[in-house]
């Protein structure tokens, strides 16, 4: 088994995948950090100071103006209003939710790209991981092996979740050292609040707590994980399913982007929870955002995503044993 | 490729995968555990007074300091902070904390908040307006405004604001305070001469309250809409228009000294 996974880690690295991966991941988090850095600095000047208090002041205001105008949804008021009492919660217990620091800059980097960006990433490698064999017609030398077709298959699935690893690992990286030549790579210690609840009447505070930001990072980076894997498997899945790579790279493709659109709109749609693409913003409930369908929880989107996954699984791996290769 | 390197990348990649596994354990163990014995507060505390930079504005209120109605945004907070930039070259910083709709026991519990009293504090001058949504109360006053009910309601309002500026003093004995008082909206309807009236007692009952603080001072706004109102009314026929706030802006402009 070792062999074979170091066999096919040798392939992927052949490839050079991770390395566009890598290049990737760096440019835009170049882009983010100047657009991050151009925010604060129009922010500072518009309010004439870097003082914390006094931004997270204003915003509070501002948001509450926008509370009170008559022309927006019901579900963006809630929002709104969950983050209102949210900043209001940090201004009175005296913690600055965005402490300036590379830390912060990768736990929002890691809020933002966990329902889209590093899964497009894990994409790339995961999609033609079967169907590539298929269409150099390496398939056929691999199977005539001596080694049973689903150790071959293991092999790949643990490939796979040890590139994802490593992908997660360089997103990690790549933001920590680049943002931090504009942040300052300090701050892994400033407090964070979690335990936030959303509720019917609004946000409950009764459980919250404090965290140091590197915890509440590790945190972050645990859970992106799981949807990278679970991303992952998916894609897999419909690697060894359909021939043309291609083909399974859209249809994976389709159903992220229609997470991120769906998610802002299924709230009165009830089941559409148990589709995998509304459960992927697990950091969201660290955060304490409201979720996407009233009544989803931690735990209620990670046994979704579970399912999904072993379903994935299973029938990637009974496909590919039962299949008639030629 | 070396087989070497593949190795090495192999175990990193094994590495990184058990913090990651740890790290998720960590999130479903730290989301389900229980509150904490005692609230977070960070003991950094906030410096007492913001550092002095030149001219610190802090305007407090309703719709008006907001600057509802105002097409350029500004309202006549803007309008003033442009006519003490004119004035001075040094650096003008304001913080509106005007909320629509507010009213006075709103204002009563907005100033008692810990970093609003800071940043009033630190303030050299104050804008505030206040009182036009409990007299009005939505269009509910234009109803009810001569019964008994206007007298329940200012009497309440008046005790708002004196809460409000012994507040203010008490946390900042400095500040020029700039407390604008009502015009009339409706001068031009059936009933606007009765309507009048009762804002007339309302801004003179107000003006009496202010007089009491040292540096609080009333700025009459009454008479600047008393002609041609519809002429300064955004249309909603409540909230002044960019002209309307001009005129304000102007006024207070006129009693700015720092």
């Amino acid at each position: 088994m070792n062999k074979l996974v170091q066999n096919e880690m040798m392939k992927l690295m052949a490839k050079k995948r991770l390395l566009v991966i890598a290049a990737i991941i760096g440019v835009l988090v170049i882009l983010f950090t100047y657009a991050q850095y151009k925010q604060v600095q129009t922010q500072q000047e518009k309010l004439g100071t870097s003082d914390w208090r006094t931004i997270l002041q204003q915003q509070i205001i501002d948001t509450t103006n926008r509370l009170t105008s008559s022309r927006i949804s019901e579900e963006w008021k809630k929002q709104l209003q969950t983050t209102l009492q949210q900043e209001q919660y940090y201004l009175d217990h005296n913690i600055n939710p965005s402490e300036p620091g590379a830390p912060t800059f990768i736990r929002i980097f890691l809020e933002n790209s966990i329902d889209l960006f590093l899964p497009l990433m894990v994409m790339v490698i995961a999609s033609d991981l079967v169907s590539s064999e298929h269409s150099l017609g390496s398939i056929k030398l691999l199977l005539t092996r001596p080694v049973k077709r689903w150790r071959v298959l293991l092999s790949k699935y643990i490939t796979l979740c040890l590139a994802i690893s490593l992908i997660v690992a360089i997103a990690g990286i790549l933001s920590y050292g680049i943002s931090g030549i504009v942040f300052g790579y300090r701050g892994w210690g400033t407090p964070i609040l979690t335990g936030f609840s959303v509720t019917d009447t609004g946000l409950n505070t009764s459980s919250v707590r404090s965290l140091p930001l590197w915890q509440f990072i590790l945190m972050d980076f645990g859970l992106v994980w799981l949807v990278a894997i679970v991303v992952g498997t998916l894609s897999f899945m419909l690697s060894v399913l359909i021939r043309s790579t291609a083909a399974g790279m859209g249809i994976m493709l389709a159903s992220l982007i229609s997470g991120a659109i769906l998610s802002n709109m299924v709230s009165s749609w009830k089941s559409a929870k148990y589709l995998f693409m509304v459960n992927l913003r697990l950091t969201d409930y660290l955060k304490g955002a409201a979720p996407p369908i009233e009544g989803m929880t931690l735990s209620f989107s990670i046994t979704v995503l579970l399912v999904w996954w072993a379903i994935a699984l299973m029938v990637a791996f009974l496909s590919f044993t039962q299949k008639d290769i030629y | 490729m070396n087989k070497h390197i593949i190795r090495v990348i192999t175990y990193i990649s094994i590495c990184v995968c058990l913090i990651w596994i740890i790290g998720l354990g960590f999130a479903v163990h730290e989301y389900y555990a229980g509150g904490p014995e005692k609230a977070p507060f960070s003991k950094a505390t906030a410096k007492k007074t913001l550092n002095k930079k030149g001219l610190t504005v802090v305007a407090l209120g309703d719709s008006l300091t907001r600057g509802t109605g105002d097409e350029t945004g500004k309202g006549y907070v803007g309008d003033v902070i442009d006519e003490i930039k004119k004035r001075t070259n040094q650096q003008v910083t304001l913080l509106n904390l005007g909320i629509n709709g507010q009213r006075s026991d709103q204002l009563k519990d907005q100033v008692q908040q810990k970093e609003v009293q800071r940043q009033i504090k630190g303030a050299d001058i104050v804008l505030l307006t206040i009182g036009g949504n409990d007299l009005f109360r939505g269009g509910q006053g234009l109803i009810d405004f001569q019964t008994q009910n206007v007298g329940i309601v200012e009497k309440r309002y008046l005790d708002n604001l004196k809460f409000v500026l012994q507040q203010i003093r008490a946390v900042n004995t400095e500040a020029n305070v700039f407390f604008i008082g009502l015009y009339n909206p409706f001068i031009n309807l059936n009933q606007g001469k009765d309507i009048s009236k009762v804002i007339r007692r309302w801004n003179y009952e107000s003006a009496e309250i202010s007089a009491a603080y040292p540096k609080v001072v009333f700025v009459p706004t009454f008479d600047l809409f008393e002609l041609k109102v519809n002429d300064y009314l955004y249309s909603d026929k409540f909230h002044p228009n960019s002209k309307g706030y001009r005129l304000i802006a102007e006024r207070v402009a006129a009693l700015l000294t720092w």
